[in-house]
């Protein structure tokens, strides 16, 4: 046993071996920092799931070459974002090779990326501690007489660094203990529900229409969550396809359903089980996700602590794209930046780490968290979830189905299916523009 | 006193899963110290700390128990220095070769006095290498210990056998087989973790150790002959409905009285 003293253990504890967690770590070692990357499971990734897809052109330029190297999934050619409804389905299907190279968007299962991005942190030098939860920061009086973080507390014992940085996920309890952030407000919260369904890559290739090594992303509006306010996803692993439903807090306790009902009625949905057919469930799993945007950001540098990645707010949904371990990855980056800047400095203050806010703002995480600030309030109109998949399949249906009277035109058709429905014109117009305007 | 303790790095049955015909996929479960060993660690570190020893792990495999976290994952539980036997040849080497291998990497170190190891294994679960490294060593070879003390550099070993408890005395070096719960191991915490980064491995070379295959003919002398689901012993399969509590237990003493056991 170590005696305890005050003197520093490492430069810099990093506390979640995720994406953040795991940059932030490779790029402090790498700068000749001694780092210590404290991770709650007992193998990185393992406590991890994630309902989305990596984007992956930071990464790449970390580690040029990276879609090569790491264990991912497939890369992502084709995005479908479909409004269901009880027995129809409106897409809007994209699909390009030139998606795949360069590598854009890929999958990975967090149990095998996870383990490979920490790799990295330790072939740089950061010391990994896994199976550590961490309790709470340590605090000792600055210079200045202020409360500032020195390190951490897991049971009894104190490990000692001048900068924490606290990359622990979504519900942070080190930035809250450090009094930077507050409990989300329920509509800013969501319950992510994933299972992975194991199916023969043979048929995940003709299922989505993809070739060997390449994947389908699906975004899904509508009855696959029952109308509540979230949506639901499913996207192609290697052999393995991942579907879930993300549902907000405040619509789902609104709607009296419970989150594995909505999953059920998901995974049997007629407009889904086809590319599920005689797939064997062989993960389940449900996780709190931050769908906030930039609204939720808060205070992400304190007196000798940085906040990074979930923990710090940094997700986007805009309705098409799930955004959240690219710009994990990103806010590593600036914040080893920040505080290797700080230490260099010699100053760990507030102040002295506020080089990480202004590397966040010039990077893409804040341009895109910004560009996308209105999406979430957008997002929460609940027109979304329910009556516009029914209009447009209405249309859709009428064009379709022909008969033995005369047609009429498209216009003609979409106006009646308009008065049919529930939708108004006035909410129409406003929801439309509302969405230019937030996208 | 110096101790080896052998442990294995071992495929954690909690992600397997078994196969429509009975045979089990390993495949997505990630390797862990076998849950057999932490407390053979546990032992031999309360023993050496009660005589001023050494404890030594020590472990026989493919490459990956020499990756950062297994090397961590074994130093943080009480041990001082790790010796391994990384190569991937042995990836699919039965628990015969394995305790051959290991015979001869305990010989390569020096005065040892006794070798530790848990009772069986999280994957192969053959509970045999003890006993084997024992004869590769030409040792005496005690298995279900659940007791080891010291006084005077004297070492005495307890086992529980079904119709009487036994002290032994051990005279000369020893291989023993404790049971899991002989002692409650330690969980390590971040100095002991911190400390497990700087402690000294060190890694043979498979192909120059001396291993001894353990065997009359210089080779296992058995072969497999047949591999099958194992046997589901006596179940029978009662389900009993708890919603009602009278009538649960009157189904479960129903259930009881048809067996005979009531």
């Amino acid at each position: 046993m170590v005696t305890p003293t005050n003197d520093p253990d490492f430069d810099v504890i990093v506390v979640g071996a995720g994406p953040a967690g795991a940059t932030a770590a490779h790029r402090l070692a790498s700068g000749g920092l001694s780092v210590v990357l404290i991770e709650r499971a007992e193998v990185p990734g393992a406590k991890n799931l994630s309902g989305g897809v990596l984007y992956a052109s930071v990464l790449e330029e970390l580690f040029p070459g990276f879609a090569d190297e790491a264990p991912i999934e497939r890369r992502i050619t084709r995005h479908v974002t479909t409004f269901l409804t009880a027995d129809s389905a409106v897409s809007l299907d994209y699909s390009s090779h030139t998606l795949g190279h360069p590598v854009n968007g890929v999958t990975v299962l967090r149990a095998r990326f996870d383990p490979w991005l920490v790799g990295k942190a330790e072939e740089a030098g950061a010391l990994l501690m896994p199976g550590i939860r961490v309790d709470s920061l340590l605090t000792q009086a600055g210079p200045d007489g202020r409360r500032q973080v020195a390190g951490v507390r897991a049971g009894d014992e104190e490990l000692r660094a001048p900068v924490v940085v606290a990359a622990d996920g979504v519900n942070s309890f080190l930035a809250r203990d450090a009094g930077l952030r507050r409990t989300p407000a329920p509509h800013h919260l969501a319950v992510g529900v994933k299972a992975v369904i194991r199916l023969d890559p043979g048929r995940i290739e003709d299922r989505f229409g993809v070739r060997p090594g390449e994947g389908a992303a699906h975004a899904i509006v509508g009855d696959c969550t029952q109308g509540i306010g979230g949506g639901g996803f499913l996207y192609t692993n290697q052999g393995s396809v991942s579907l879930g439903v993300v549902l907000r807090l405040d619509a789902l306790q609104a709607s009296g359903r419970s989150t594995s009902d909505v999953f059920e009625h998901c995974v049997r949905h007629p407009g889904l089980e086809p590319y599920l057919r005689d797939g064997e469930i062989i993960e389940y799993g449900a996780h709190l996700v931050a769908e906030g945007g930039y609204g939720m950001l808060g205070e992400i540098a304190g007196d000798g602590l940085v906040v990074a990645g979930e923990a710090a707010g940094l997700t986007i949904n805009n309705g098409f794209t799930v955004r959240g371990m690219d710009l994990a990855v990103g806010s590593g980056i600036a914040a080893a930046d920040g505080v290797a800047e700080a230490i260099g400095n010699g100053d760990v203050s507030a102040a002295g780490l506020a080089g990480y806010r202004r590397r966040l703002e010039e990077s893409f995480v804040l341009k895109d968290l910004r560009t996308y600030a209105r999406a979430p309030k957008w997002l929460e109109r609940d027109r979304l979830y329910g009556a516009y998949g029914e209009l447009s399949a209405d249309v859709l249906r009428r064009v379709f189905s022909v008969g033995t009277s005369p047609h009429r035109p498209l216009r003609a058709l979409a106006r009646a299916a308009l008065s049919d429905s529930r939708v108004r014109v006035r909410d129409l117009v406003s929801d439309g523009w509302s969405g230019v305007r937030a996208l | 006193m110096k101790i080896v303790v052998a442990y294995k790095w071992a495929r954690n049955p909690q992600d397997a899963e078994v196969r429509e015909d009975g045979t089990v996929d390993f495949g997505r479960s990630r390797a862990a110290v076998s849950e057999y060993d932490p407390v053979a660690f546990e032992v031999a570190r309360r023993l050496a700390d009660a005589t001023g020893g050494e404890v030594i792990g020590l472990s026989v495999g493919d490459t990956s128990i020499g990756t950062s976290l297994a090397r961590k994952a074994a130093l943080s539980r009480g041990l001082d220095r790790l010796v391994l036997v990384a190569d991937d040849a042995l990836a699919d080497a039965d628990s015969t070769r394995l305790a051959a291998v290991l015979a001869a990497a305990v010989r390569t170190i020096e005065d040892v006095d006794l070798v530790i190891a848990g009772e069986s294994s999280t994957d192969l679960a053959e509970g045999q290498v003890p006993l084997t490294l024992a004869a590769g060593l030409g040792w005496t070879g005690l298995a279900g210990i659940c007791d080891v003390g010291v006084a005077d550099e004297v070492v005495t070993v307890r086992r529980d056998l079904p119709d009487r408890r036994q002290t032994l005395l051990l005279d000369g070096p020893a291989v023993l087989s404790v049971t899991a719960d002989a002692v409650v191991p330690r969980i390590p915490g971040m100095k002991e973790i911190l400390a497990a980064a700087k402690k000294p491995v060190q890694v043979l070379d498979h192909a120059s150790l001396d291993v001894t295959p353990v065997g009359a003919a210089g080779e296992a002398s058995f072969e497999v002959l047949s591999t099958s689901r194992p046997a589901d012993g006596t179940r029978r399969r009662v389900l009993i409905d708890g919603a009602d509590p009278d009538t649960a237990a009157a189904g479960l003493v129903a259930a009881l009285r048809t067996i005979g056991a009531m």
